[in-house]
């Protein structure tokens, strides 16, 4: 059953595996930095500033997919 | 007052750095974007011209660039028309902004590298932040022309007369390559011409003995694989700033389309993310920018250069 819907899938689907990729990446990103400020809130900014920068590379990827990947 | 100017000459520079390379782009652009907008729905992927004056094409994100830049100047220059020592209004706000940005980038950069280099990051996240939030002022995008059908019915206009200045790959590239200039520029003062190709090729670490000389060709291919992602640097910031405005804008415009009856409602939730989104890709563009000159201006071995609150994480790479 799960063969033949694989095989009958048709589109952007590097896409659609980059942006669940970023998307798992991105909320792992998150979580960590809860975590991170929940046991040392006095570093908020520094681990605000990792974060943000791991995020932008993780989504980066998504990126890359829609425009340079054809 | 001087870094002031300093930073108004900066907003100034990358205002009016696209001019070049959109005119440039639109020769090959803008026939695919009239065939593609013909078929599909939704925002055009390239800017569309406005105006033409000779070679030089006007497009509709330059429009809403040049308004913001010359906004911000003008805002600016009224705002420091008489400086008082307590300061008050208008005053306050740029003020805070700069203030609050200089503490940031010398968080990160140390005090040193982020008082040479302030003029450009304060510029870039200034301009960003404010061309982004412009690009959702409702009417943006919105207002334009198009072309009747045969029975003389509007269905949709062709040409907006303002778009989101970052949903341009001209702004968004013009910026990323001013800053590989300026981080060019940057890493040749700090380190000088041996000592930037040492700090990209040259064996980190202290190993002595024949481990030395394998390190030597360990860090020659390590070198070569940093000098292709240093080269990627440009595409990428300006793909993932372009990617994400030009994805909010079109995000909205399918939101406001998707239930009829509701277009009023629905995007307004959206709207809040695209104020957030536009925030912190602003934030996004001025930290990594922010990050790449510093890998590349820290020294490893002098150790005595270090800024007082050094950041001993950042300088091992």
């Amino acid at each position: 059953m799960l063969i033949p819907m694989l095989a009958e899938l048709t589109g952007n689907v590097h896409v659609a595996a980059a942006a669940a990729g970023a998307a798992i990446g991105v909320g792992m990103i998150g979580m960590r930095a809860s975590e991170a400020v929940g046991r040392n809130p006095g570093a908020a900014t520094k681990i605000l500033v990792q974060a943000i920068l791991s995020t932008a590379f993780a989504e980066g990827i998504v990126f890359f997919a829609i425009f340079l990947v054809k | 007052m001087r870094t002031f100017l300093l930073f108004l000459v900066g907003v100034l520079g990358i205002a009016f750095a696209p001019l070049a390379f959109a005119a440039e782009g639109h020769a090959v652009a803008a026939p695919a974007g009239h065939a593609e907008h013909a078929e599909k729905e939704g925002i055009p992927l390239y800017a569309a011209p406005v105006a033409k004056f000779g070679p030089l094409v006007l497009t509709n994100s330059m429009v809403i660039t040049w308004a913001v830049a010359i906004l911000l100047i003008i805002g600016a220059q009224l705002a420091m028309r008489n400086v008082r020592m307590v300061p008050q209004g208008a005053q306050n706000f740029w003020e805070w902004l700069v203030e609050g940005l200089d503490d940031f980038l010398g968080g990160i950069m140390g005090a040193d590298l982020a008082r040479k280099t302030f003029w450009f990051f304060a510029t870039l996240f200034i301009l960003v932040l404010a061309t982004n939030w412009a690009g959702l002022i409702p009417g943006v995008g919105s207002i334009g022309w198009g072309h009747p059908d045969e029975n003389g019915h509007f269905h949709h206009f062709t040409t907006s007369l303002l778009r989101g200045a970052n949903a341009d790959l001209n702004m968004t590239l013009a910026m990323s390559l001013v800053f590989f200039a300026c981080w060019i520029v940057w890493a040749l003062q700090a380190n000088g011409p041996g000592g930037f190709v040492m700090h990209i090729f040259g064996p980190k670490g202290d190993t002595t003995g024949i481990m030395k000389w394998g390190m030597i060709v360990v860090f020659l291919a390590v070198g070569v694989l940093e000098v292709v992602s240093i080269a990627f640097r440009p595409v990428s910031l300006s793909f993932r700033l372009y990617g994400n405005i030009f994805a909010g804008e079109n995000m909205l415009e399918t939101m406001a389309t998707l239930v009829p009856g509701f277009g009023w409602l629905i995007p307004i939730p959206f709207y809040f993310m695209e104020l957030l989104v536009g925030m912190v890709q602003a934030l996004v563009f001025m930290l990594l920018t922010a990050v790449f000159t510093l890998l590349i201006c820290s020294h490893d071995e002098e150790h005595a250069h270090e800024p007082a609150h050094g950041h001993a994480g950042e300088h091992k790479h």
